[in-house]
């Protein structure tokens, strides 16, 4: 017996045995659109530099991402404590959502320059409202009788806090930090494509400026790549760091 | 001597208790049964000191002849739920309520880890709570309020969640304990069961507004009721309840 292929795995080579002989038979041009086979050559013939760029990303990526989860856990922290803050900010979190990217990025390089600060900032405000919203929604998540429980034992707010709120919030946390991860790396493609000296942005935009679509398409697939990784290594914090493995079932 | 002397707790508009006066003896185990909605639970939250910040409530705790505040440390609740943290293997568990009081987490695990036999708990120190039965859930709440220096335990529907036969044991099994480690109990209950078969003193109460209706010492010993020597003070416990149906 063969072990059934997962079936996400079946859907991408369907698609991709589909997008090659399309592109083989329609008689579109490879400029216009390459197959997989001409993306995989592209993206071998050109590997040093994509590779460059695509480390470049992912270190942008993973900075203002860890930023971001720094700052948005330290917001958790005090709009928990302070109710009346959490009111009065949320809205506007919620409105900073509303800024369309496009708008956004060309500002802050206009206002930060092409260093790694615009860049960074721009990861951190895309990043920063899931994570925050999952953690608010984990901490209120926090079975009643468990806050009861410890505070008929005597214990003050902060202690209930990092006893009992903290961790019945993990799960919520990650699935906000997957979230967000899948956020960070597109944010910083946008940042480097509105002006960059390396970056996956950057290369994008040189290679469509260069009429490449198969370049295009490799660091497309170099991006898909890297949140993967970046996902796969949350999935890995999430496996070690898990006290028991069972307990997202009954926190 | 645990006494509540004048107990009002509101709601918004509504009153949830008024004037209630209860006197608790220890070690004893006391019932409190009554209609949903009358107030037990409320009474049992003030006690616990976990009334929700929206209720108003005033009246006095006397702890053996002095005025006491909630919550205590003579005072251990356990809420309907066994309350278990997930996160937490049964030990630390078990040992949350020293921690809470000051002691640190391996002093505590150190004077709860020898009593886990007692509480039928043993082997299972470094398991979580998932591993676990009702019954042994149950039992490891009961470790974690018992290990701590409460002398009044209140207990929310403790038996609630468990199935019939698990139920009977862990009563008996409370008891037993209660012989060997005697505390002052007050259980809320809605099993005339559970209520008659347990209980020292049964209180009736009725609302809301909630009061006392009735205070119902049961006479025999527990090892002396069978069902049928029961059944009276269940009919009486039945009439009393039903009272205020219309």
């Amino acid at each position: 017996m063969f072990p059934r292929p997962h079936p996400a795995l079946v859907l991408i080579v369907l698609l991709l045995v589909l997008w090659e002989g399309y592109s083989r038979l329609s008689g579109v041009s490879p400029l216009v659109l390459p197959g997989p086979s001409g993306v995989v050559r592209a993206l071998i013939a050109d590997r040093a530099a994509i590779g460059r760029h695509g480390i470049s990303t992912l270190g942008v990526a993973a900075l203002g991402f860890s930023a971001s989860v720094g700052f948005a856990f330290a917001t958790s922290v005090a709009l928990h404590f302070r109710p009346w803050a959490a009111r009065g900010l949320i809205p506007l979190f919620v409105a900073s959502q509303t800024i369309p990217l496009v708008a956004l990025a060309p500002l802050m390089i206009l206002w930060f320059g092409f260093g790694l600060l615009p860049k960074v900032l721009l990861v951190i405000l895309v990043t920063f409202f899931p994570v925050l919203l999952s953690l608010l929604s984990g901490y209120a998540q926090v079975p009643r009788d468990y806050v009861d429980l410890l505070a008929s034992m005597g214990a003050r707010p902060r202690l209930i806090f990092r006893r009992a709120t903290l961790p019945a919030a993990r799960a919520a946390f990650f699935n906000g930090l997957r979230i967000s991860a899948t956020y960070a790396i597109v944010a910083t493609i946008f940042a480097e494509y509105a002006g960059a000296r390396r970056g996956l942005g950057i290369y994008i935009l040189a290679a469509k400026n260069s009429f490449r679509a198969d370049l295009v398409l490799a660091a497309v697939v170099v991006s898909a790549a890297l949140t993967l990784a970046l996902l796969g290594m949350l999935h890995l914090i999430d496996r070690v760091t898990a006290r028991n493995p069972l307990a997202g079932r009954h926190a | 001597m645990l006494e509540v002397i004048g107990l009002d707790v509101r709601a918004g508009g509504a009153i949830l208790l008024e004037d209630l006066t209860v006197r608790l003896d220890a070690p004893a185990l006391t019932c409190l049964i009554g209609p949903s909605g009358c107030g037990k639970s409320t009474l049992l939250r003030w006690l616990a000191g976990v009334l929700p910040p929206a209720h108003a409530a005033a009246g006095r705790l006397v702890l053996d002849g002095q005025p006491a505040a909630v919550p205590h440390p003579a005072i251990g609740y356990q809420p309907q739920n066994d309350a278990l943290f997930p996160w937490l293997t049964v030990a630390e568990n078990a040992a949350l309520g020293l921690e809470v009081a000051g002691l640190r987490r391996p002093e505590a695990m150190a004077r709860v880890t020898p009593m886990l036999a007692a509480f039928g708990l043993d082997g299972t120190a470094g398991l979580f709570p998932d591993a676990l039965s009702g019954g042994m859930r149950q039992r490891a709440a009961f470790l974690r309020t018992m290990a701590t220096e409460a002398r009044w335990l209140l207990l929310d529907e403790p038996f609630s969640a468990l199935d019939a036969v698990t139920r009977i044991r862990m009563q008996r099994w409370l008891c037993g304990r209660l012989a060997v480690q005697p505390r002052g109990v007050l259980i809320v209950t809605h099993d005339l069961h559970e209520a008659t078969s347990l209980a020292d003193r049964i209180l009736v109460m009725a609302g809301p507004p909630g009061r006392i209706v009735a205070d119902i010492p049961v006479p025999l010993a527990r090892a002396a009721r069978t069902e049928a020597g029961l059944a009276p003070l269940r009919e009486t416990l039945k009439t009393l309840l039903l009272e205020d149906d219309p």
